[in-house]
């Protein structure tokens, strides 16, 4: 039992607003009304905060795994977990070891992380690692918009078949929701090329559009009732011009909930690398116009990190702009990755562009129950770098500082110079916290009211924001005290939440002989055994 | 600077028009290769099996491999890191003289064969086998061949994986990779891993005689290493865990018998692609699993005095070299 | 007066010792010395366990003994000297910004493995990864001098950018490999893979190499750089010919397969 009293909670959930309020857990982890006994925190003159969530994270499985093996120079140089009796070691950096993932989050206030791509082919691995990250608890997107399977189906116009294949895959893979990466695109990947545009049938297909995997996986997601809606990572990221694809997939998802992936890689005008600008303020007057859908940013911070992701064209291409290393792991039916280290300059013109774009989107989305904090960990720039843009957002003077330093040219190429809006910590509490819970459907995240996880972070106030994001005084997890004056204290196990969609029986059945067609193991070995996830929080969906 | 480009095996046997086997002996070293994922295969891609697709065979000598093989090209030992350079150059459209090429043991019109081949197939993949890593030249023949394949790709998908085997070094690769950040080749003695082939890799260790306590588990060193790691092994207390008498059991000063791995024991194994596989024990077996001796030696470990004093460690350093 | 180090007893396995190294050392009295802690395989214990410390308050060290197993000196000193009396383990003067090491005797692997400045003398044989990169590392050695009379091993100057390295014997496979700039010296000549994958920089052997495939012959010349690269060197007491009376040197460009830039010139006497 824990009481934590006299501090200034910010809880956008309950629309409490610094308010002084105490707040009691009890021996559930659980948030009530009061306690007696037990240990009380004074936090007078704190801040508290509901813990962090991730909505967009890369942190465990075959790709970050491929990417740790590619960066061992990284290694080298970064911050080192020694080894305790109770505590295992670890790398931080670019990709960081899974004990350290864990209790980095945690030593930031994050408490909840979302991988958000995971092959249903590795989903076993994926499993196997989020095991070994402590404290924090997770979810997981399985990969769906290139699985062959489904898109058969799509391209035959079967609806019912293609929502039982995706409803079968996500219990197969134990997973949270549907992630669609480069609709199409990763599929004629494997051919070498791309889909880049939403309507020109995709190589392989006959009259299957990107479009069309669009508008019907998001039906799907909303007919099986999934808690978080279709997570998507839009055609022609990062290429210059693609606002007009982003868009168009906009349009394609009217009608629908959706959560737009790291919107600040779709968000450029422009012809080609030379004229590329931000286009940011098309995309922000969208969300703004259109409450359904959220997003996170994808922002960019200058440095090095490593680029992780399943639309592998893409990553062929930026090996070809840096000539430096370059992984691509092709998944059998279902999707690729590729794996590419990369520097974020600021002499940069497309990199300062990107810089600018992120904090715009965050800044001229009005809402920020609409877009969360995010760098697309670890394509933007790591996660443990998060109080870096938490700054940028509270300090408009501090950003003209950083905006100075860029080239000139980048003048008429952004509108971050023209935008005054500073985050209130309130702000700041909806969208690293209450704003991603709630679009993940995780009622019990991101919010500090009664019978709510009790997941929470203690600020000391302090000038440094940066500073004081990065060192909370307590990080309470499920009630447990995990961080303590910047010292790890605890290292629970954290839960796993997954769904269980309804699917008509006969899909087994029907996936059996098309499994054994394509892939190259054991049908019945192919789904996770649910013994296999530690801690399983499963919901079950309606009409299963 | 190259990198590694691969995919699942299902993607070959799926995609794969274009196959090579690079110093390896696939008929009878994994003798399921060509019937379960490569050139036996047919795909919705690859209707007529065999027909759709074209085999390679590089090696030192005409195994029973090459039999299955449509070109055979039989390289000069020591010859393949060579070799492979001198694809690199050709593809790029680099001159490289006759005699150059003859001195790998191929000839030129072989070669622009090859490389025509390459370019023009629409899913190329090397598998190479210890053949060529374990030759002179030793990591760098696979890096040379993984960089091929990377570079392939500015004219057509290819891709390559090392035909790996030995029980599950795969799945041991893959996760020291996540806990550890390295895939082998690793220290622990500052508190945090630290990684250097040649230096921590067990080999090394071992001839040098870097270490005094050895614990060996799903492996036989005491056959397959060199006399001094083996003389090395012999001389420091060597802890064996593994279902058989072995070379290592015999010269271990203790042998714990434990059950086998996916005959009496479960668990996850990694395929050579990296696809983790449950293993279901079809026996039962009196012996102990690996992983259960593991952790009882680690919990009596546990109560034990750490070996630095608590406290005397910052939680986190910056990592040196 | 220099510091003075005397090995007590040789370590049971390697012991780590970076902080013998004038940066770290040259502020510190005696007894301050002694307690510096070294890391023996997992066990940290002081200095003084292993060594016997003379002298205090100087950049200037020197230590005697079979330093076989000791790893780590000099790592990113940046002043100062450290002489060696004997063998000495893997990575001496890595990092390295600057000062002077000298070896009276074998050296191992990875010395002056990513070093950005500085002088290394090895009197006796080395071990590979002479200023090479380390594992996944984009560049090796940025500048900076090493000498070693004798051998060397595999991957010597590995992706090195900048500076030099003298062997006076011979090397063993991939000398200057993916070489990204700087100078290799071969007086003895190298094994097989000589420059493979180079991309910039220049190797130059006194002794006829066997030539990668992928190099092409380029011209005979007596270039004048090698005037200038000869007067400097022979500061260090190599002799680099280059009259054109003496010889001339066959140049080879490569490596074809990058494709790159860099040549490999090879000492043909007349």
């Amino acid at each position: 039992m824990l009481k934590i009293t006299g501090g200034k909670v910010y809880d956008p959930a309950n629309e409490i607003n610094g308010q002084i309020k105490d707040l009691c857990i009890d021996d559930n982890g659980r948030f009530v009304e009061s306690v007696s006994g037990g240990r009380t925190i004074d936090a007078t003159g704190m801040i508290i905060f509901p813990g962090g969530v991730d909505v967009h994270t890369h942190v465990a499985g075959g790709a970050m795994n491929f990417a740790r093996a590619m960066t061992p120079e990284d290694h080298r140089r970064t911050q080192a977990f020694i080894r305790t009796q109770s505590r295992r070691s670890g790398l931080g950096g670019m990709a960081p070891t899974t004990f350290a993932t864990g209790y980095l989050y945690a030593g930031m206030g994050f408490t909840t992380v979302n991988e958000a791509a995971v092959p249903v082919l590795s989903a076993r691995h994926t499993h196997e690692e989020l095991a070994d990250i402590p404290i924090v608890d997770k979810a997981t997107l399985t990969l769906m918009a290139n699985n062959e399977i489904m898109l058969d189906q799509m391209q035959a116009g079967e609806y019912e078949r293609a929502k039982n294949v995706v409803a079968w895959y996500l219990w197969a893979a134990k997973s949270y929701g549907v992630k669609a990466v480069n609709p199409g695109g990763v599929a004629a990947w494997k051919w070498g090329s791309d889909a880049k545009q939403l309507n020109d049938p995709i190589a392989g297909y006959s009259s299957l559009t990107p479009g069309k995997i669009v508008t019907m996986l998001a039906t799907i997601c909303d007919d099986l009732q999934l808690p978080h809606p279709m997570h998507l990572h839009c055609n022609n990221l990062g290429a210059p011009g693609n606002i007009s694809t982003t868009l168009d997939t906009l349009k394609h998802l009217e009608g629908h909930r959706a959560h737009i992936a790291h919107s600040q890689y779709h968000a450029y005008g422009g012809d080609d690398w030379d004229t590329m600008c931000s286009a940011t303020s098309q995309l922000a007057e969208y969300f703004n116009t259109h409450p359904n859908i959220t997003t996170d940013a994808g922002a960019v911070l200058f440095g090095d990190t490593v680029t992780i992701t399943a639309d592998g064209p893409w990553q062929h291409l930026l090996y070809k702009l840096t000539g430096r290393k370059w992984g691509n792991l092709d998944v059998e039916n279902e999707t690729g990755c590729g794996i590419v280290p990369y520097t974020y300059r600021p002499s940069n013109l497309v990199n300062a562009v990107q810089w600018a774009s992120g904090l715009e989107l965050m800044l001229l989305i009005k809402s920020p129950w609409q877009v969360f904090l995010s760098t697309d960990h670890p394509n933007g720039g790591c996660f443990w770098r998060y109080p870096e843009i938490i700054q940028l957002l509270m300090c408009a003077d501090f950003r003209k500082e950083c905006i100075a330093k860029l080239p000139d040219k980048i003048k008429n190429r952004i509108t971050l110079p023209e935008i005054d809006r500073e985050y209130t910590l309130y702000e700041v509490a909806t969208s690293m916290s209450a704003g991603p819970a709630r679009a993940l459907g995780l009622h019990q995240k991101g919010n500090l009211g009664i019978g709510c996880d009790a997941d929470l972070v203690i600020y000391e106030e302090e000038i440094d924001i940066a500073r004081m994001f990065s060192h909370p005084r307590y990080v309470i997890k499920a009630g447990e005290i995990v961080i303590e004056d910047g010292d790890i204290r605890e290292t629970p196990h954290g839960r796993e939440f997954l769904v269980k969609p309804s699917y008509a029986p006969e899909t087994d059945e029907f996936m059996r002989p098309l499994f054994e067609d394509c892939y190259t193991m054991q049908f019945d070995n192919y789904p996770v055994e649910i013994e296999r996830i530690e801690n399983p929080d499963v919901r079950i969906l309606p009409g299963s | 600077m190259g990198g590694k480009v691969t995919c699942t095996l299902g993607e070959v046997k799926q995609r794969a028009d274009f196959i090579v086997y690079w110093g390896g002996n696939p008929a009878e070293c994994h003798p399921r290769h060509f019937t379960k994922y490569t050139i036996m295969q047919k795909s919705k891609f690859l209707p007529r099996g065999r027909k759709d697709r074209t085999m390679v065979l590089v090696d030192i000598r005409e195994t029973k491999s090459a039999k299955a093989a449509d070109i055979f090209l039989q390289v000069k030992p020591g010859k393949d890191f060579e070799l492979i350079t001198i694809l690199r150059a050709l593809i790029k459209d680099q001159h490289v003289g006759d005699e150059q090429i003859a001195e790998t043991g191929m000839t030129r019109a072989g070669l622009d064969d090859l490389v025509h081949r390459m370019k023009s197939c629409k899913f190329g993949v090397f598998f190479f086998g210890m053949g060529l890593s374990m030759t002179r030249g030793k990591h760098m023949n696979s890096a040379a061949l993984l960089t091929l394949a990377a570079e392939m790709n500015a004219f057509t998908k290819f891709v390559a994986m090392p035909m790996r085997g030995h029980g599950n070094v795969t799945g041991a690769d893959v996760i020291m990779r996540w806990q550890t950040g390295y895939p082998f080749g690793i220290t622990f003695n500052r508190g945090y891993p630290r990684y250097n082939p040649g230096e921590f890799s067990t080999v090394d260790v071992l001839v040098r005689g870097d270490c005094d306590a050895a614990f060996i588990i799903g492996a036989d060193p005491g056959a397959t290493m060199p006399q001094p790691a083996i003389d090395h092994l012999a001389r420091i207390p060597t802890i064996c865990l593994d279902p058989h008498v072995t070379h290592t059991s015999r010269l271990a000063r203790v042998h714990i018998t434990t059950a086998a791995q996916g005959i009496s024991a479960p668990g996850t194994a990694y395929r050579m692609d990296e696809l983790p596989l449950p293993l279901k024990p079809a026996l039962k077996s009196p012996y102990p699993s690996d992983e259960e001796v593991v952790r009882r030696i680690n919990e009596a470990i546990a109560k034990k005095p750490f070996w630095l004093p608590d406290g005397s460690q910052p939680q986190v350093v910056t990592a040196i070299g | 007066m220099p510091i003075t180090l005397y090995l007590k007893q040789a370590p049971a396995v390697p012991l780590e010792t970076e902080v013998l190294s004038p940066d770290v050392i040259s502020q510190l009295s005696n007894t301050e010395i002694r307690k510096l802690t070294v890391y023996h395989g997992k066990r940290q214990v002081p200095l003084e366990e292993f060594f016997d410390v003379d002298g205090e308050h100087s950049d200037e060290l020197i230590i005697h003994g079979d330093l076989n197993k000791v790893r780590w000196i000099g790592r990113a000193m940046s002043k100062g000297s450290i002489t060696v009396h004997g063998k000495v383990g893997m990575h001496l003067g890595a990092y390295m910004k600057g000062g002077r090491i000298e070896v009276h005797g074998d050296a191992s692997d990875w010395i002056g493995a990513e070093m950005k400045n500085g002088f290394i003398h090895v009197h006796g044989n080395a071990g590979g990864q002479i200023g090479a990169a380390y594992r996944g590392s984009l560049a090796g050695m940025k500048n900076g001098t090493i000498i070693v009379d004798g051998s060397a091993g595999l991957e010597v100057g590995m992706r090195m950018r900048r500076g030099t390295i003298v062997l006076g014997g011979i090397a063993r496979d991939f000398t200057g490999l993916q070489m990204k700039g700087g100078t290799i010296i071969l007086m003895s000549g190298a094994e097989i893979r000589t420059g493979a994958w180079m991309n910039r920089g220049t190797i130059i052997s006194l002794k006829p190499l066997q030539m990668m495939p992928t190099f092409a012959y380029a011209s005979d010349f007596n270039p004048m750089f090698l005037n200038v690269y000869a007067k400097q060197l022979k500061t260090y007491g190599v002799t680099l010919p280059y009259a054109a009376s003496a010889g001339t040197y066959q140049r080879f460009a490569g490596d074809l397969s990058v494709p790159g830039k860099g040549e490999i010139l090879v000492w043909q006497p007349a």
